[in-house]
């Protein structure tokens, strides 16, 4: 049975490390990107279930790369979890106005964080494997 | 004076002092332009048209008198320098007025030209330098707050990755970990929430200070956030062997506050309480309604612990105070949360006090509004004395769509609230503030002073711009209806505020019927299926 794919769009490396242990351990399979650009290149190859994406990157920030997918016909059904360490008075709104779907200040609740996950994948998704 | 050119603005009503002063100005050797008005009105509007370089002021004119007169020039161009012709009895009035920003004023029949000069040069001056200190006091206050809130964002990342790897580790994901080890992660991990509430608190108070905090209230039942409160809090209770108790009053009525910040301060009191609560102690929190103040619900956190002197009663308030005497070394936040809970309460237009005595407890108290629709219909309902003759309930109905998670819903919600209250004429119509916390689906209320026939251009304009704003028309669906709110009679001794407050009782009831009939929605799964 195939798991669903999440791609961890972060330009820290300890923290696509660390969620990346967190996500297998909840039975997900995970792709990472360090900057705007490569995660839509990396999005069109791979074609996730769902992108985790900071706000502060190199080469696009995380607007851009909200955009980008947005108006590309093979990425814009994918859902978007903004996990980012700016302040949700001043970005909450405008990501979700751009088209993520949650929005979550650093450092996030894992349990938090899990269940929009496994709430904003699509239903009925074969493979989706009961949580740890 | 100024460069060259000094363009005066001249208000006296006699003609005599009037050409007076304007020879006065003419005989000095700057080079001035005088225009002269009789009428505070026309000053203020040649002012509006064009601020002059200085104002002189006579405070008894035809449209005004004393005080009020220079008042409304202050108010109208603060940034433009005013000086009082007074007349030689009222040197007292022309002190009070220096107090409250005037810049100088001259006795009349006692100006000479090179005295008239030098006091309308000074004032010059002096409101120049005035508006430079203001704008680097602003500027410094930005500064600060950029860089306050670019530090709590920087703390933010390693503090992230600190975060993932204990709990990666406390979870077992890589590797067992013995008791101890876990012992000593657990201790990490709560240093690790310590930090966060630390820097979430050093950007409240950046907020706070610039104005900048955000509160939006609901009508809510105070009962249910106490208990709330309660049971977030719990585990930490026990943890230090201190009781926590409720003692609430069950006739209180609605409340009109903010429940997230409503909570924030209950968490902060109460987290306040069990700190400085020696163990077997007991935190004690109590809800009451107050004979002498019946508008207002009285909420108190009252600890057996250690007390608070006098003198740190009266600073506690303050940002960053923390009790040098503090018996106990409990230093583990930033001194901000009181001050933040004081922003927070004012802000919901009620206030916070302490009581206290060393060695026996103290007990924090803060009051928060009553809810009464009536005090929110009556500036929209009533019209020159009289009760407007329609009125109209509309109901807008957001049913979110089963994939959208709840925290983007609730923005949505926040969003669509924002957007209705544009759609609305603030003076006739009123938005009914949002019933209880945010549940699934929100219905908002709009009671509007018009007919049926005319609300149905409302509701076009309101599913027009809820439509296209704010994200609705990817998460949810939208239902917008109208029913109209029978009018109270005229019956004899009944009083205007009777009335408002007959129409208030009505549309209450209409509104939670229309709730009543919903299926449930706090915390529960229901599936809805997009028509």
């Amino acid at each position: 049975m195939t798991k669903p794919k999440i791609l961890i769009v972060d330009d820290d490396p300890d923290l696509r490390r660390a969620l990346k242990i967190r996500l297998r351990a909840n039975h997900y399979d995970t792709v990472q990107a360090s900057d705007g650009y490569s995660a839509i290149s990396v999005a069109l190859k791979e074609n996730p279930n769902l992108i985790i994406l900071d706000l502060g990157l190199p080469a696009g920030d995380g607007f851009v790369v909200l955009e980008r997918l947005q108006n590309s016909d093979a990425l814009s059904d994918i859902p978007v979890i903004v996990l980012t360490a700016r302040d949700p008075q001043s970005s909450e709104q405008k990501t979700l106005q751009a088209g993520a779907t949650a929005f979550f200040q650093k450092p996030a609740d894992n349990n938090e964080l899990l269940d929009v996950i496994r709430a904003t994948l699509p239903n009925n998704w074969p493979g989706t494997a009961l949580p740890s | 004076m100024n460069n060259g050119h000094t363009h005066v603005l001249l208000i006296e009503d006699n003609p005599g002092d009037a050409d007076l002063v304007r020879l006065r100005l003419v005989e000095g050797e700057s080079t001035v332009d005088v225009s002269c008005v009789d009428r505070l009105a026309d000053g203020l509007a040649a002012m509006a048209k064009q601020p002059p370089s200085v104002v002189l002021l006579d405070l008894n004119l035809p449209d005004s008198r004393g005080a009020d007169t220079f008042r409304k020039v202050l108010d109208q161009a603060p940034g433009v320098p005013v000086v009082i012709l007074s007349g030689q009895d009222d040197e007292a009035l022309a002190m009070k007025a220096l107090h409250q920003g005037v810049q100088d004023y001259l006795v009349k029949g006692d100006i000479t030209s090179t005295h008239l000069e030098r006091v309308m040069r000074y004032a010059i001056e002096r409101q120049a330098l005035l508006r430079s200190l203001e704008m680097s006091r602003r500027q410094q206050l930005e500064f600060k707050n950029q860089f306050l809130s670019h530090v709590s964002h920087e703390l933010r990342t390693p503090l992230t990755s600190i975060h993932q790897f204990v709990t990666i580790l406390l979870d077992g994901l890589a590797g067992e970990i013995n008791p101890e080890q876990r012992y000593h992660l657990q201790t990490v991990l709560n240093s690790v929430h310590q930090l966060r509430a630390m820097i979430g608190d050093l950007l409240e108070a950046t907020r706070a200070e610039s104005g900048k905090l955000r509160v939006e209230p609901r009508c809510i039942t105070i009962a249910d956030l106490i208990q709330q409160a309660i049971s977030m809090m719990a585990a930490t209770a026990k943890e230090r062997r201190v009781g926590l108790e409720v003692g609430l009053d069950s006739r209180i009525p609605f409340v009109y506050a903010d429940p997230d910040r409503v909570l924030q301060v209950l968490i902060n009191l109460i987290d306040n309480g069990i700190k400085f609560t020696p163990p077997e102690g007991s935190v004690l929190v109590k809800a009451c309604l107050v004979n002498a103040d019946p508008n207002m619900v009285y909420i108190s956190v009252a600890d057996t612990g250690c007390g608070i002197s006098p003198e740190a009663r009266t600073l506690i308030f303050e940002r960053l105070y923390q009790d040098p005497n503090s018996a106990h070394n409990n230093r583990s936040g930033l001194g901000l949360g009181l001050f933040i809970a004081k922003e927070l309460v004012e802000l919901q237009g009620g206030k916070i006090w302490v009581a206290s005595e060393v060695g026996n407890g103290s007990t924090f108290s803060f009051t928060l509004p009553l809810y009464s629709l009536a005090k929110l219909l009556f500036p929209v309902v009533v019209y020159e004395g009289q009760l407007r003759d329609a009125m109209v309930l509309v109901k807008v109905e957001l049913t979110p769509l089963a994939s959208v998670s709840r925290s983007a819903w609730k923005e949505v919600c926040q969003q669509s609230l924002e957007t209705l209250r544009r759609c609305v004429y603030l003076d006739k119509d009123l938005v009914l503030p949002v019933t209880g916390n945010v549940g699934f689906s929100e219905t908002f209320f709009v009671a509007a002073s018009t007919d049926l026939e005319r609300a149905e251009i409302m509701m076009k304009r309101i599913r027009e711009q809820l439509e296209t704003r704010g994200g609705l028309k990817a998460s949810g669906m939208l239902k917008v209806s109208a029913s109209a709110v029978p009018l109270p009679g005229m019956e004899e001794g009944k009083t205007l505020e009777d009335r408002v407050q007959a129409l208030a009782d009505c549309i209450s009831a209409m509104a939670m019927s229309f709730l009543g009939s919903k299926p449930p929605e706090v915390g529960t799964e229901t599936q809805v299926q997009p028509s």
